[in-house]
This record gives C-alpha cells, sequence and structure tokens, in this order.
C-alpha cells in the first residue's frame, strides 16, 4: 500500500474512534456522576423511604397501565397500516407518529385543552360528572400520548417484514384474516411487538412534561418518578439522584434485555428454483 | 369439475386463459418462467383479483366480477402449495397440517388425529413434533402435501411441486405425488416448467405462451398433433414405463415395459424408470432395418397428421407395441408409400432414448 493511503487509513481509524469515544464520554459522564454520587448503602434508604416508594409504586402501576392501553388500541393500528391500503394512510400514519417528535410540554397544553372543564371531550365527560385532569388516569393519558408511538411504529414494522407468502398460505388453507393474525402473523411478529411494548413502558416511565402539564404533582395521585426528581432536586437532592439511579437502571435493563432478547428468526430454507416472477 | 375463465393485465403481461377440468383429474399448465402460471394458480386461489373472468368449481362460484362474486381465498374450498412450501415456521410440523382444519373450527383433538394420519399417508409420520427449519427439502415438500391434502379440498393447486428438491429427492417424490393425486377426489391444477413432469402428471396438459393457452389436450392429443413448434420440441415425445431388466458393457440398459423391451441409453440406475424417444429419432422403413437400430418394432400406419407445426415434418401414429409417433418427412411419407393400415418398421438406436428414475 502506498504511504498515503496507509497514512489516510490510519487517520480514517483514529477519526472513528475518536469520535465514537467523545460521544461516549459526554452521554456516559452524566450517567456515571449520578451512579457515583451516592454511596449504595444511602441509595437504598434514600429509596425506601414512604415518599420515594410512593412515587415508584405510581409510576410501575401507570405505566403499565399505559403500556396495556398502547398495546390494545396499537396492534390493530399496526395491523392496519402494516396489511391494508387506504385514502389518507400517510397522514394517519403521521398522526400516530407525531406525539415521537412534538414537545410534551405541548402534548400536556393539548390534552388539558381536549380534557380540561371547557375541552371538547371535558364537557361531554363533565356532564357525566367525570373530570380527568389532576387524576392519576390523566397520568395515564399523558404516557399513553407520548408512548404510543414507539409502539405502533415497531409493531408495523415487525408485522410489514412477516413474509406475505405467510399470509397467503394462512388464507388458502381457510384462515379468516383474524385468525391468521392470530395464529400466523402475531407470532412470528412477536419480537418487534414485544421490543414496541418494552419501548412503549420505557418511555412512559420516563414521562415528565406532559404529566406535570395535564395531571399535575400530587403526591400519591399524579407524582411519579421523573416528577419526584424534579421536585427533590429543589428540596433533596440525594433523594432525587436515588430515584434517577433507579430511572436510569430501569431504562438501561430494558434496552439492554431488548439486544439480548433479539435472535435472528429461523426461517425454514428451501431452494428456489428459477422462480416464476409473475 | 373445474371451469374457469380469467383475465388479468399487469403492465405489459396480460394473462386471458380458458381452464375445465373434471373431477378427479389433473390437469398441468406447462410453460417457461414468465408465461403466467403463478398469476394463474393465484387467481384460482382467490390471493388475486381478474379483471374479468369466471371461476366454478363444481356447483360454486367462487368469482364472477361481472355478477359481483368475488369469494375471499378463506371461503374457497381449495389448498394451494407453492413453490417454497411456505411451511409457518413458528408451528410444529404437526400443527403446520393441523392448521387448515383448526382454522375451520375442527376441534383440536380430532385435526391432531387427522393430521397424523396425513402425515402417515405421506410416510413423513415421524416428524410431527418437529419444526419446518429441522426438515430436508423432500420431507417439507411431503409436510406440504399433507397441510394442502388434508381438508380435502376440491381444488388442488401446485406450484411446481418439485423443482425446489434436488434430482435425487425429486425422482423419488414423482412417483409418490402421482399416486397421491390419482387418489385425490378433486380436481389438480399442476404448473411446471417441466415437460418431463407434465407428461407423467398431465391427465390433461395446458401449454401456457406469455399468459395464453396455446394448446390444450391429453398427452397422445399433443404428441401426435402439437399445434406449435414449442409444443413439439417440450411436449411431443413419446413415454413409457418400464423397468430396467439388464445392461450391457456398451451402455446400454434393456428396459422392459408393459408392450415390449427398449434398448436405452443406460441410466445408470436400476428400477422403474420413465422412458422417453423423441419422434425424430424414429425413422420408418419399409422392410427390416440392417443398421445400428437396436430398437425395431413394427406395426401398422394409425394416423398420419397432416398439419405440420413447423417445417415439412409430418406425425405418423404407428399401432406398434408399444405405440409410438414418428416425425418423418414428407418425402419419406412418399417414397414408403405411407397411409393408414400399411404395415411399417420403426427404428430407433438406444442412444435415442432417455430413461429417467
Amino acid at each position: 500500500m502506498p504511504p498515503g493511503r496507509r497514512v489516510g487509513t490510519v487517520l480514517w481509524e483514529i477519526g472513528v474512534l475518536a469520535a465514537t469515544g467523545a460521544l461516549l464520554a459526554f452521554l456516559g459522564l452524566p450517567l456515571a456522576s449520578l451512579l457515583l454520587r451516592v454511596p449504595p448503602g444511602e441509595l437504598w434508604a434514600r429509596l425506601a423511604a414512604p415518599a420515594s416508594l410512593t412515587a415508584l409504586r405510581l409510576s410501575l402501576v401507570t405505566s403499565v397501565c399505559a403500556t396495556l392501553a398502547v398495546t390494545a388500541l396499537g396492534l390493530p393500528a399496526a395491523y392496519l397500516l402494516a396489511m391494508r391500503r387506504f385514502p389518507g394512510k400517510r397522514v394517519v400514519e403521521v398522526i400516530l407518529e407525531l406525539p415521537m417528535v412534538l414537545p410534551p410540554t405541548v402534548a400536556g397544553v393539548g390534552l388539558l385543552l381536549a380534557f380540561g372543564r371547557a375541552g371538547l371531550a371535558g364537557r361531554a365527560l363533565g356532564a357525566l360528572g367525570l373530570s380527568i385532569p389532576f387524576t392519576t388516569l390523566a397520568v395515564v393519558l399523558a404516557q399513553v400520548f407520548v408512548a404510543s408511538p414507539f409502539f405502533v411504529s415497531a409493531a408495523t414494522a415487525g408485522l410489514r417484514e412477516v413474509d406475505a407468502r405467510y399470509a397467503d398460505a394462512a388464507a388458502t388453507l381457510r384462515a379468516t384474516p383474524g385468525y391468521a393474525f392470530r395464529r400466523v402473523l402475531l407470532p412470528l411478529a412477536l419480537p418487534s411487538v414485544l421490543a414496541g411494548a418494552a419501548m412503549t413502558w420505557a418511555r412512559a416511565l420516563g414521562e415528565f412534561g406532559a404529566t406535570i402539564m395535564f395531571a399535575g404533582n400530587l403526591p400519591g395521585k399524579t407524582q411519579t418518578l421523573p416528577l419526584a426528581v424534579y421536585i427533590g432536586f429543589q428540596t433533596d437532592l440525594q433523594s432525587a439522584v436515588a430515584l434517577s439511579v433507579i430511572l436510569l437502571i430501569l431504562s438501561f435493563t430494558v434496552l439492554l434485555g431488548l439486544r439480548l432478547a433479539h435472535r435472528p428468526p429461523r426461517v425454514p430454507w428451501v431452494g428456489r428454483a428459477a422462480g416464476d416472477a409473475r | 369439475m373445474l371451469q374457469a375463465t380469467l383475465a388479468k393485465r399487469r403492465g405489459a403481461f396480460a394473462l386471458d386463459v380458458a381452464l375445465e377440468a373434471p373431477e378427479g383429474a389433473t390437469l398441468v399448465v406447462v410453460g417457461e418462467s414468465g408465461a403466467g402460471k403463478t398469476t394463474l394458480l393465484r387467481l384460482l386461489a382467490g390471493l388475486d383479483r381478474p379483471d374479468a373472468g369466471r371461476i366454478a368449481v363444481g356447483e360454486r362460484v367462487y368469482c364472477d366480477p361481472a355478477a359481483g362474486i368475488e369469494i375471499p381465498a378463506w371461503e374457497r374450498e381449495i389448498a394451494y402449495v407453492t413453490q417454497d412450501y411456505a411451511l409457518f415456521p413458528h408451528l410444529t410440523v404437526r400443527e403446520n397440517v393441523a392448521f387448515g382444519l383448526r382454522a375451520r373450527g375442527i376441534p383440536r383433538r380430532d385435526a391432531r388425529v387427522r393430521a397424523d394420519a396425513a402425515l402417515e399417508r405421506l410416510g413423513v409420520a415421524g416428524l410431527g413434533r418437529r419444526r419446518p427449519a429441522e426438515l430436508s427439502g423432500g420431507q417439507q415438500q411431503r409436510v406440504a402435501l399433507a397441510r394442502a391434502t388434508v381438508t380435502g379440498p376440491r381444488l388442488l393447486l401446485l406450484d411446481e411441486p418439485l423443482s425446489a428438491l434436488d434430482p435425487g429427492t425429486r425422482r423419488a417424490v414423482r412417483g409418490e405425488l402421482r399416486s397421491l393425486l390419482a387418489g385425490l377426489a378433486g380436481v389438480t391444477v399442476f404448473v411446471t416448467h417441466s415437460p418431463l413432469d407434465a407428461t407423467v402428471f398431465g391427465d390433461t396438459i395446458a401449454v401456457i405462451e406469455d399468459g395464453r393457452l396455446t394448446q390444450v389436450g391429453a398427452r397422445d392429443e399433443l404428441l401426435r398433433h402439437p399445434r406449435s413448434a414449442y409444443v413439439a420440441t417440450l411436449l411431443g415425445v413419446n413415454l413409457l414405463q418400464g423397468s430396467v431388466v439388464s445392461r450391457d458393457a456398451g451402455g446400454v440398459a434393456h428396459v422392459r415395459t408393459a408392450d415390449g423391451t427398449l434398448a436405452v441409453a443406460d441410466p445408470g440406475v436400476d428400477g422403474d424408470v420413465w422412458v422417453t424417444v423423441h419422434p425424430q429419432e424414429i425413422t420408418l422403413y419399409a422392410q427390416p432395418p440392417a443398421g445400428s437400430a437396436q430398437n425395431v418394432f413394427r406395426g401398422p400406419v394409425v394416423e398420419i397428421v397432416p398439419e405440420p407445426p413447423a417445417g415439412d415434418r409430418v406425425r405418423v401414429a404407428l399401432g406398434t407395441s408399444p405405440p409410438l409417433v414418428a416425425e418423418v418427412t414428407r418425402q419419406a411419407v412418399a417414397s414408403l408409400g405411407l397411409r393408414e393400415g400399411v404395415s411399417v418398421y420403426a427404428g430407433f438406436k438406444a442412444t435415442g432414448v432417455k430413461a429417467y428414475q
């Protein structure tokens, strides 16, 4: 190899490693600081404090409820997006994706305007004697709003990736679309669907902006872990750090778990002869 | 009974065919890649919609766009084995075979018993607990056939069922598949690019060229009256069945058929074989030939087909034992004084005869 090319190759390697290292350090430093700030013994004591436990329990309950709701509504939506063509599909896709990039505070304002006393849905619910804002249900709704795109996009991609010939085979074996979905499509897309649910749960667990706008900050009722961190930051830094560490560990575990669980699917292989393309 | 007329355009390609087959029959549609064979099967299955046409199986009309009838695939009593089988990778072999039964609401236990029986019929009884990925190509093919036939479909669609197999397995499966299809009650539509498979499997053979059926008929009909050069080259061959009884040192084997013994190019295998003789390999003589032809049969001219598909060659059907069709020039017809009833000698070399297992 000519010297110029060799120098270039070495510089390229150094550049790639340096850039990656810089990004890793920038992201890792705050995380490491959180972990190193509180000694493990004290961490445990802070978490065992009643206020912390209350926030933790509320976060777990609401995020699980939100994930279940998103799964129940998002799976049919993903099926529709993956399998069917219909007018206005692009617009539907954008609407379902939008909360992913929308600032959560904007989501919170929107939810408040919709479900607040004077809102479109709020007025109807008010007539029934129901009020959603500043309740635990509002926490769940805020989480559903911001976290649903993670599920819908992962599940749609997963269903789309299932080879069309399996759906065709199911149909010719007398499987109705619903039966084919349950027995063939969903099992084959399950890794993606579960990954989407896990991402949704992690996002719901970390939800802050929409929650504080729409549900407020009521300990035991709407004060989830991220809100408790924010409040603790102003009053009791050590507790805030302890709660942050919990959130950090949960998020890390979810992402690592997804990577470890992802195995390439086993698909029977048969030699294809010169196929009839039509 | 299958009656179908179908038209479908896709870009520059247009399919336009009419098919008919009686109950219990196998209709082979033979043609080259891209001729529209898979398109045809997908229309029959209900996976694609025709632009125009009608599909009727027995009394039921599956599709008639003009009358607003379009029965979805899952309501049709069909089964469709695709080229790559499409066995469900997440289900066991038994669950795959039972799928069509479970989908129509048959209880798990009954479905399981029937699935096991179907697997046994196809000689893969021990594989029920395996996953498709653990099977060989030949085993996958048998499982796919079990899955398709266990429901007793009125219309069985097979897309190149042998093409994904290696040559050794293909030979073994060809015979099994033939007896399986012979035992089915409904109509089988079998598409293939292989002339040999077409002649082996087809009660009726339909030749498809560029989206159109250029000739439909029984094998003997296509052999005697090929209406295009394509049909004459690919399908107009004498096909006999027999078994290898002996072989010489010189690469010649002897195959005994029901009607007589043939000298053939040694296929290198023993047992039952298919033997093909191209009509052009056969020479006709007025007197017993003294040349190098190891095979000589005597018999009357049954028919001289007047319309040659190409050139000046005509086909002569002979009442020899076994019956043969020869392709000779018009000059030969004249010089031998051939006409119906005249007795002639048909001679051909062992090297002109191919045997397949």
